[in-house]
């Protein structure tokens, strides 16, 4: 339709808004109250206009068009109607835009600006009222301006629901919980606020008096923390070569919104701590190298070492923190010019058996559907995904959908906080996600509910799993995992009915001795159901790290070359050696993490290459680790920051971080996307992917590293999946492989209409097995562990990060309040954990996250981290630790300060 | 409650918080639930404690500013132990004019509390307001729902005492 605004005609469509149409053609209309993500309020009035044959003024945010309306949104006295409303506003609280931190990008100081209005004609009157209690954010209440704006983004958009208005008329103010300061409040710090006001009122503390928004340079890049990849965008002062503020970029997969660390975690790339200069340990001391020294040594001992006792002596380890790029570099190396397999990197630790499971079952190892989808399904079922901590911009639009009526099912042994939006919050005991899933399988094929077509038509072998399933009753199933038989049923109820189910899984699956076994068990579920192929549906993983999808999409796997390409298949590897143009690559399978350490101690591991992985911190059994890391002839350690495995590198070399180059990471729903560099390196930091060509030269082979971009193209030209993505393509959007072709738009869903990769779907029987380590007399506790929003890894990152560290500065031990009456623990008690492979001490947290007999820590602290306890276990499959479970036990140190839990919903005490 | 204070109801609140549970038991997972609970808790309690909140945000799963936000919306409800009495004094612009300043002194004299405190015997709460809507008659205050009009600081303690004689006379009757 034709609408006329200011005497112009303007195509518009059928339920758009006035405002759409003037902004889509850049006709300027004050708007104070109306974000596309906050809605329609029509509070503020702002946006008045004149529309012909309309008594009055209409607001333009929510007028919607009709064919031949007219418009006047510039005349004299619809100009003074708004430029009334917006004095009003500046008048009813204190606005000096001089000393604000909004200015520049202040909406009602744009507002003033296009209205001609230079002062208020009413009278100032500041209140000095300012809320700086928290860690991040500073709320200065005379520039806030009622609009709403903040408040719907925390309970619509983030859904953390913290802010609200209380009061009544002209005492109404926007307060956090029951009116608390914002420190104390169950405020997550995601800033999601912040972003959204459009004035002063509420600002970032960090950037306080750092210079405003117009001063910086602006640089589009991806978050480096989790795998969900978020978008932002880096504001960064030149001179002083730092960023000083982060805001999210509104485009998918976050449309804006950010976590704590994603938004205030980034200051670490200018850490004094950061590595800087080569090191080589010379008599037990590190002491700095030149680049040439370290090269050159590091060849040469890798040269007499093979030379003697063959390439499997080699292995080398990439890491899910670092890029696409670097991956490639390393698994390149080490097969095309160490000729060895033995290359892995820490999704070993967490999401092999994600990639092992689903492989068997579709026949691609990596999430169904994206993100986005999560908004469309009608149930979501979240099984061992802590997803409000570690995934926090995914556990946004999962509590938003759940919001707007979808179903959201909740199973975990712990209480995890996104239970507390869902419908039907399912505690399992620790370990028996299998019987668990089976006994609903079994209910589902008793009923009918199953979809017959979808497993008649794209399943292999859908007669054999219905008779197997048989001897997995309901009755049985709850006898095992501790689920009532009612409340199965009622799962299985609301699974076989739901016309949309996507399930939604993390580490509570995979970190098991039968994590692969967990993974298919899934996979068996959906297939039964047949929500596969479809939108809004699907298995959806929920990779860790920002780029542990990339790495393994860049084959720093022992099994494949990137892409999925196995080494062990005689056509493949053919292929990669006339890609690479070398000859002689290995023909057998690498070793897998846990594999090259224990081969350290009897001398077949002889040289590790680790890059940014953090060994003797993350893999199980501290003590362990460090006897294998310990047995090294040589160990070098490529990072950003000391840690506790550079600790024992007989060579150290300085990584870039995620803003000083260019490359790219891979986020949980397979988009590749882009990676700018924003500021300079510390000191003589290297890539390293130049780090990998420079060794390559020294042992005699042109890698052809030299840029990111070329590791990037050579890696693209084997085709297949990534063949179309290239840098020019993903400047500003991601792209979701398969993409094998420069004109494919990418692929958000996999096995569409249950065409699977493998071709038919395949079912798998998987038994109960217990844990490796049961609780027993002795050791009466499970100790199950993760990760906490506050931080990251092993906290090189966020604890050089400023602020993180005040909000959660130390390692809690959770446990259940029932426990705790026990042992006479409060929350801040000094308390001992001991398993049967070390001890750490810690304060207690008694919270009913844990359920009686579940106690549960992380191991972002070096000080006191979980690995020092965890079982070095396995999953048969895949190698991956059993992080999740093994005995422990407590004993009480001493008294603390007592520290009352403020509510719940929170993810500190 | 910042972290680290304790909480700072009686031994005789916690009882009532006990039997607020059962309240709260009762309404649960019925629509609208938060209304009717929140009026018990004025009722159990004579306003609403901070405890209270807490208990009914984590028992009824709404968030903590919600309840806050229909608590401070309503006047019915109060984040503070109210009075018996609820005075309000009125300090528009034609009350102020007529010296309702004075009145407000002499009551916060002769009570001994500031606004929005509560005498220790139970009995009155100050509090002020904007304009009641009867301008023609300021100064006025208002006790509960009657309206005293035309006041003056000299005959605050004769509308004081008003009350506390009822009061007395009550107690009597239900002795
Ligand atoms: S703080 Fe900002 S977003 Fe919130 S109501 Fe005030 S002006 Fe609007
Ligand atoms: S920072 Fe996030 S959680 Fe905190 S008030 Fe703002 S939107 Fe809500
Ligand atoms: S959710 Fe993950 S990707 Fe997004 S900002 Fe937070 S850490 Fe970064
Ligand atoms: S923007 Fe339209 S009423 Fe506020
Ligand atoms: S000013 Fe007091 S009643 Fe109007």
């Amino acid at each position: 339709m034709q609408i006329n605004i200011n005497n112009k005609s303007f195509s518009a469509q059928e339920g758009e808004t006035v405002l759409d149409v003037a902004k889509r053609n850049g006709i300027y209309i004050p708007t104070l109250c109306y974000h596309v993500k906050t809605g329609q309020a029509a509070k503020c009035r702002a946006c008045v206009v004149a529309v012909e044959g309309m008594r009055g003024y209409q607001t333009a945010c929510n007028l919607s068009v009709r064919e031949g309306m007219n418009i006047n949104t510039e005349g004299k006295e619809v100009k003074e109607a708004q430029r009334m409303v917006v004095d009003l506003m500046l008048s009813s609280g204190y606005h000096n835009c001089l000393a604000c931190d909004r200015s520049g990008s202040c909406e009602l100081q744009d507002a003033c600006y296009h209205l001609g209005i230079e002062k208020t004609t009413f009278s100032d009157h500041p209140t000095g009222r300012k809320d700086e209690s928290s860690e991040f954010i500073v709320i200065d209440y005379d520039k806030c301006i009622k609009c709403g704006r903040c408040v719907a983004a925390c309970n619509h958009s983030v859904v953390n629901e913290v802010l609200g208005f209380g009061f009544r008329g002209l005492e109404t103010t926007i307060m956090c919980d029951d009116d608390i300061p914002m420190g104390d409040s169950t405020c997550v710090q995601c800033g999601e606020c912040v972003q959204l006001c459009p004035t002063g009122a509420l600002t970032d503390k960090k950037s306080r008096g750092k210079g405003r928004f117009l001063e910086f340079e602006k640089v589009d890049t991806t978050c480096p923390y989790c795998g969900v990849g978020c978008q932002l965008t880096l504001h960064v002062d030149r001179a002083k070569n730092k960023v000083v503020r982060v805001t999210g970029r509104e485009v998918w997969p976050n449309n804006g919104m950010l976590c704590v660390k994603g938004r205030y975690g980034f200051e670490f790339h200018d850490s004094p701590k950061r590595l800087q200069y080569p090191m080589i340990k010379k008599n037990g001391k590190h002491e700095r190298a030149t680049w040439d020294e370290a090269l050159d040594l590091i060849a040469e001992k890798i040269k007499t070492t093979v030379a003697k006792h063959g390439p499997d002596v080699f292995s080398a380890l990439g890491s899910g923190r670092i890029t696409n790029e670097n991956n490639y570099a390393v698994q390149k190396f080490t097969r095309a010019v160490i000729k060895t397999n033995n290359v892995d990197h820490c999704a070993r630790t967490c999401h092999a058996p994600t990639v092992a499971g689903l492989a068997h079952a579709f026949g691609s190892g990596a999430a169904t559907n994206s993100i986005d989808e999560i908004l469309e399904t009608d149930l979501i079922f979240v099984i061992g995904s802590n997803m409000t901590e570690a995934h926090p911009v995914a556990s946004y639009y999962v509590k938003r959908a759940a919001q707007n009526g979808s179903k959201l099912i909740v199973c975990d042994p712990r209480r995890v906080d996104i239970a507390h939006w869902s419908d039907l919050y399912v505690p399992l005991r620790v370990g028996t996600d299998v019987p668990f899933l089976n006994g609903l399988m079994n209910e589902i094929l008793k009923n009918g509910w199953q979809d017959e077509e979808f497993m008649k038509n794209n399943t292999e072998n859908p007669e054999d799993i219905k008779k197997w399933i048989q001897d997995y009753p309901v009755e049985k199933a709850s006898e095992i995992s501790g689920v009532p038989v009612e409340q199965m049923k009622q799962v299985a109820k609301m699974l076989g009915e739901a016309k949309k189910v996507s399930v939604i899984y993390c580490l509570g699956i995979t970190e098991h001795t039968t994590g692969t076994d967990n993974v298919k068990t899934i996979a068996n579920l959906q297939m039964i159901l047949g929500h596969l192929g479809k939108r809004g549906c699907g298995v959806n993983p929920l990779r860790g790290q920002n780029n542990v999808q990339g790495a393994c999409d860049m084959g720093a796997l022992p099994n494949v070359f990137h892409n999925y390409q196995s080494c062990m298949d005689e056509k493949a590897i053919l292929k990669i050696e006339k890609d690479w143009g070398v000859t002689g690559l290995s023909r057998t399978e690498g070793y897998k993490l846990p594999t090259m350490l224990h081969k350290a101690t009897q001398g077949e591991t002889k040289i590790l290459f680790c890059v940014g992985d953090n060994t003797v911190q993350t893999e199980p059994n501290t003590a362990k680790t460090i006897k294998e890391v310990e047995s090294l002839e040589f160990l070098v350690v490529v990072d950003i920051f000391p840690n506790m495995t550079t600790e024992y590198a007989d060579v150290i070399l300085p990584d870039v971080c995620f803003n000083e180059d260019d490359g790219t990471y891979s986020n949980l729903d397979r988009r590749v996307q882009f990676l700018r560099k924003a500021v300079d390196h510390p000191g003589e930091a290297k890539p390293t992917w130049w780090i990998m060509q420079e060794l390559g030269k020294r042992l005699g082979v042109d890698l052809k590293f030299t840029s990111a971009n070329a590791t990037w193209e050579d890696m693209r030209r084997s085709g297949t999946i990534m063949g179309g993505i290239t840098y020019e393509r993903i400047q500003h959007l991601g792209l979701q492989w398969p993409c094998p072709t420069v004109q494919h738009p990418g692929t958000p869903i996999l096995h569409m209409n249950g065409k699977f990769t493998r071709g038919k779907g395949l079912f798998s029987h998987t038994n109960y097995r217990t844990q490796a380590e049961l609780p027993d007399k002795d050791y009466p506790f499970i100790l199950s562990t993760g990760r906490r929003l506050w931080h990251y890894h092993t906290g090189t990152q966020t604890r050089n990060s400023v602020g993180l560290e005040n909000i959660f500065p130390e390692e809690l031990l959770e446990i259940s309040p029932v426990d705790a009456k026990k042992m006479k623990v409060k929350t801040g008690d000094m308390v001992k954990a001991t398993s049967r492979r070390g001890t750490i001490t810690l304060k207690a947290w008694v919270t009913d996250r844990s359920p009686e007999g579940v106690t549960w820590c992380a191991f972002h602290f070096r000080e006191a981290h979980a690995n020092v306890l965890t079982i070095d276990a396995y999953d048969d499959v895949t190698e991956t630790p059993e992080y999740k479970a093994c005995a422990i036990k407590i004993e009480k140190v001493r008294e603390g300060v007592e520290v009352v839990n403020r509510g719940f919903r929170q993810a500190r005490p | 409650m910042s972290k680290g204070e304790k909480c700072s109801c009686g031994d005789d609140e916690k009882g009532l918080l006990e039997r607020l549970e059962e309240i709260i038991v009762s309404f649960k997972n019925k629509p609208g639930a938060l209304i009717p609970v929140l009026q018990a808790t004025q009722s159990l309690f004579g306003y609403v404690p901070q405890e209270a909140i807490l208990k009914i945000s984590e028992m009824l799963n709404e968030p903590l500013h919600k309840v806050h936000g229909v608590i401070t919306f309503y006047s019915f409800f109060s984040l503070k132990p109210r009075g018996k009495y609820l005075i309000r004094v009125c300090l528009g612009t034609a009350c102020y004019v007529q010296g309702a300043n004075e009145i407000l002194t002499a009551l916060k004299q002769q009570l001994s509390i500031e606004i929005g405190e509560t005498t220790t015997d139970k009995l009155f709460t100050l509090d002020v307001g904007r304009c009641f809507g009867a301008c023609g008659l300021a100064p006025i205050i208002m006790v509960n729902d009657d309206v005293h009009q035309f006041v003056k600081p000299s005959g605050v303690k004769k509308i004081l005492g008003a009350y506390k004689k009822h009061k007395a006379v009550n107690q009597e009757e239900e002795t």
